[in-house]
C-alpha cells in the first residue's frame, strides 16, 4: 500500500489557480492599500474599535494592529457625557417638548453625570493599563529575542569550521 | 472496485430536511454517491435533529431513504450534562485540563450506547465503517469497536478539541482519514502525526447549477446590492464579526450594502443596521443559489472549516468570496480557485469589499474563476474518483 498510495499522494490532486485572477497579488495589493491608510490616519475610528471586538482573538499575531487598535481604543474610552443640542422635529408642540426633554435631561444628568464620568476615569485608566503593559512587554520580547539571536550566534560554528 | 461491498456510515445527525450541518451534510451525500454506485449503504445515526439540545424526537428504527438503508438509534439519557459543560468550557477557554477531565468529557458527550452494540453484534458484516466528525463521544466510542475497518471523516478544525490527549489515541487508532482539504490533513499530520500512506483528500462533489441573479432580488424587492451569509449563525461561524464589519462599512464609507443572511440562529444587530439585513431563515435550494447568484459578494467569516460548502456553492454561483484570513481551509480554497480574497481585520475588510463593488469586470472575473474551479475539482466524477481509490487502497492494505 505504501508506495501505491505515496505515488497518489504524489500526483497532483488538485490544481492550483485561475488562469486570469491572481487573488495572491491582489490581496497584497489590498494590504498595502490598507498599509498607506493607516498610515494616513484613515482608520482612526472608533467605530471600528467597536467593529473589531469580535476579531481581537484572531489579531494576536498582528503587532502593529494591536498598535493601531489601542490608539482606537483610547478614542473609544471616553464617553461622550457633555451637554447636545436638544431638538424636536414634530411641530405644533416643539417649544413645549424641548423644554420637557430638557428638563428630563438636566434630572438625569443630575443623577448620572459622577457615575458616567467615573466610568469614563475607569475606562481611561483601564487603557493606560493595557498600553502600558503591551509596551512593557514588547520591549522585553524584543530584548529576549535579541537576548536569543546572540547567544544563537555564539553558540553556532562558524562558516569555516 | 469489487472488496468494499457494504459501507456502513456514522453520524451522529443525519441530514434530512432541517437537519443541516457542514458535516452532516458530507457523510450524507458521500453515502447516497456510495450506494448509487451500486454498494450497500447502511447509515447509523441518533433520533437527535436539534445540535444544541440532543433530544430522541425521531422514532428509532430502521427507515428506507432512497437507496440507504437508515437506522437511527437513541442518544444516551445519562448523560451528565453540568459536568460535560463545565469541562467543556475548560477546553473551550484552553485551561488545564486533565485525561481525567477529558475522559468524563468524553463520556458525558453525545453518546449513544444502542448504536455502539449494533456496531458490536453486526459490524462483521460491514467491508468498512466511515464516520464522523471526531469530537462527538459517539464518534469516539463507535471507532474503536472495528478500528482496523474504521475510516475516519473527521471535518478537523484547529479548535482546543484537536488538542486533546484523547483525541491522539482516537487518531492513531483508525485504519484511515477521508481528509476534505489538504489544509485539513496538514492539521491532522502537525496534531497527530497521521501518515499520508493513511490518508487521502476526498471531499464532496456539488452539482452544477444555473441561478438567475436577478431573481432573489425582485422576489424581495431588493434594489440595493448586498453580502450574502448562509448557514448556522453564531459566534463560531464569525456572524457577529460580519454584522459589525457591515455596521462600521456602512456608517464610515456610506455605501447601501444591505446583509441578507439564509440559515438559522439568533443574532444581535445594532439599530442602524438592523433595517438593512433581510434575514430569511430557511429557504429552498434554488431560493439559496438565486440569492448567491444575486449578491456582490459571499462572505464566510468563519476559521473553523473543513471545506467551506456554501463558498463552493456561491462559486456555483459565479459569486466571488470574502473570507477570514485566519480560516486557513477557505483561503485556501480562494487562493486556488481565484474566487475569493481574504481579510485580517476591519480595514482590509472595508478595502477589499470597496475594490469588489467599485471593478465589476474583476468580480465577474472571480465568479467565472470560482466557478470553474467547483467544476474541475468537486464535481462528482473527481470526487467519487479520489473516493474509490482511497476506499479500495486502504482497505486492501489491512
Amino acid at each position: 500500500m505504501t508506495s501505491r498510495m505515496k505515488q497518489e499522494s504524489d500526483s497532483p490532486l488538485f490544481t492550483v489557480h485561475a488562469p486570469d485572477v491572481d487573488v495572491d497579488a491582489l490581496v497584497r495589493e489590498i494590504q498595502a492599500t490598507v498599509d498607506r491608510k493607516m498610515a494616513d490616519g484613515v482608520y482612526a475610528d472608533a467605530r471600528i474599535a467597536r467593529a473589531e471586538r469580535a476579531n481581537l482573538i484572531h489579531l494576536q499575531d498582528e503587532d502593529q494592529f494591536l498598535e493601531f487598535y489601542l490608539r482606537c481604543l483610547r478614542d473609544v474610552a471616553s464617553v461622550d457625557i457633555s451637554d447636545f443640542e436638544i431638538r424636536e422635529r414634530r411641530r405644533g408642540l416643539a417649544p413645549l417638548l424641548v423644554r420637557l426633554k430638557k428638563l428630563i435631561w438636566s434630572l438625569l444628568k443630575f443623577y448620572t453625570y459622577r457615575l458616567w464620568s467615573q466610568q469614563n476615569q475607569v475606562n481611561g485608566l483601564i487603557v493606560t493599563a493595557v498600553e502600558t503593559m503591551d509596551k512593557k512587554y514588547t520591549e522585553r520580547i524584543r530584548a529576549l529575542e535579541a537576548r536569543v539571536r546572540e547567544l544563537e550566534a555564539q553558540n553556532s560554528p562558524s562558516d569555516d569550521a | 472496485m469489487t472488496s468494499v461491498r457494504h459501507i456502513a456510515v456514522v453520524c451522529p445527525r443525519f441530514a434530512d430536511g432541517a437537519t443541516v450541518g457542514g458535516a452532516e451534510t458530507l457523510l450524507r451525500r458521500l453515502a447516497d454517491r456510495i450506494a448509487a454506485s451500486g454498494r450497500q449503504v447502511t447509515f447509523l445515526t441518533t433520533c437527535a435533529q436539534n445540535h444544541h439540545t440532543w433530544e430522541n424526537n425521531l422514532p428509532p428504527g430502521q427507515k428506507k431513504v432512497g437507496a440507504l438503508d437508515v437506522i437511527y438509534f437513541p442518544v444516551d439519557e445519562n448523560r451528565d450534562i453540568s459536568t460535560f459543560l463545565r469541562v467543556q468550557e475548560s477546553i473551550s477557554n484552553r485551561g488545564a485540563v486533565t485525561r481525567e477531565d477529558e475522559e468524563i468529557w468524553i463520556k458525558n458527550s453525545v453518546n449513544s450506547q444502542a448504536l455502539c452494540d449494533h456496531l458490536k453484534t453486526q459490524g462483521n458484516a460491514y467491508d468498512c465503517i466511515i464516520m464522523g466528525p471526531y469530537l462527538f463521544g459517539l464518534v469516539f466510542h463507535a471507532a474503536q469497536i472495528f478500528p482496523d475497518r474504521t475510516f475516519l471523516a473527521p471535518c478537523l478544525h484547529d479548535e482546543p478539541f484537536a488538542w486533546l490527549s484523547i483525541m491522539k489515541d482516537l487518531f492513531g487508532s483508525v485504519r484511515g482519514f477521508l481528509f476534505n482539504t489538504e489544509p485539513e490533513r496538514e492539521l491532522a499530520r502537525r496534531l497527530f502525526g497521521t501518515p499520508d500512506e493513511r490518508s487521502a483528500v476526498v471531499g464532496m462533489g456539488l452539482d452544477v447549477f444555473d441561478a438567475h441573479p436577478e431573481s432573489f432580488g425582485h422576489k424581495h424587492g431588493m434594489t440595493a446590492p448586498y453580502l450574502l451569509y448562509s448557514g448556522r449563525r453564531e459566534p463560531l461561524k464569525g456572524t457577529p464579526l460580519l454584522l459589525d464589519y457591515m455596521d462600521a462599512f456602512r456608517a464610515r464609507t456610506g455605501r447601501d450594502v444591505n446583509v441578507v443572511l439564509t440559515g438559522s440562529g439568533a443574532y444581535d444587530v445594532s439599530p442602524e443596521l438592523a433595517p438593512h439585513v433581510l434575514d430569511v431563515g430557511f429557504v429552498s435550494e434554488q431560493e439559496k443559489h438565486e440569492a448567491m447568484a444575486g449578491a456582490l459578494a459571499f462572505i464566510h467569516p468563519s476559521v473553523n472549516e473543513s471545506l467551506g460548502i456554501v463558498l463552493l456553492e456561491s462559486w456555483l454561483a459565479r459569486t466571488p468570496a470574502l473570507v477570514h484570513a485566519r480560516g486557513e481551509v477557505l483561503r485556501w480554497q480562494c487562493a486556488r480557485s481565484g474566487g475569493g480574497v481574504w481579510f485580517r481585520h476591519y480595514p482590509d475588510f472595508e478595502t477589499a469589499l470597496l475594490r469588489l463593488m467599485d471593478d465589476p469586470p474583476l468580480r465577474a472575473r472571480m465568479g467565472e474563476a470560482g466557478r470553474a474551479y467547483v467544476e474541475r475539482e468537486y464535481a462528482w466524477s473527481a470526487v467519487e474518483a479520489r473516493l474509490w481509490a482511497a476506499l479500495e487502497i486502504l482497505h486492501q492494505d489491512r
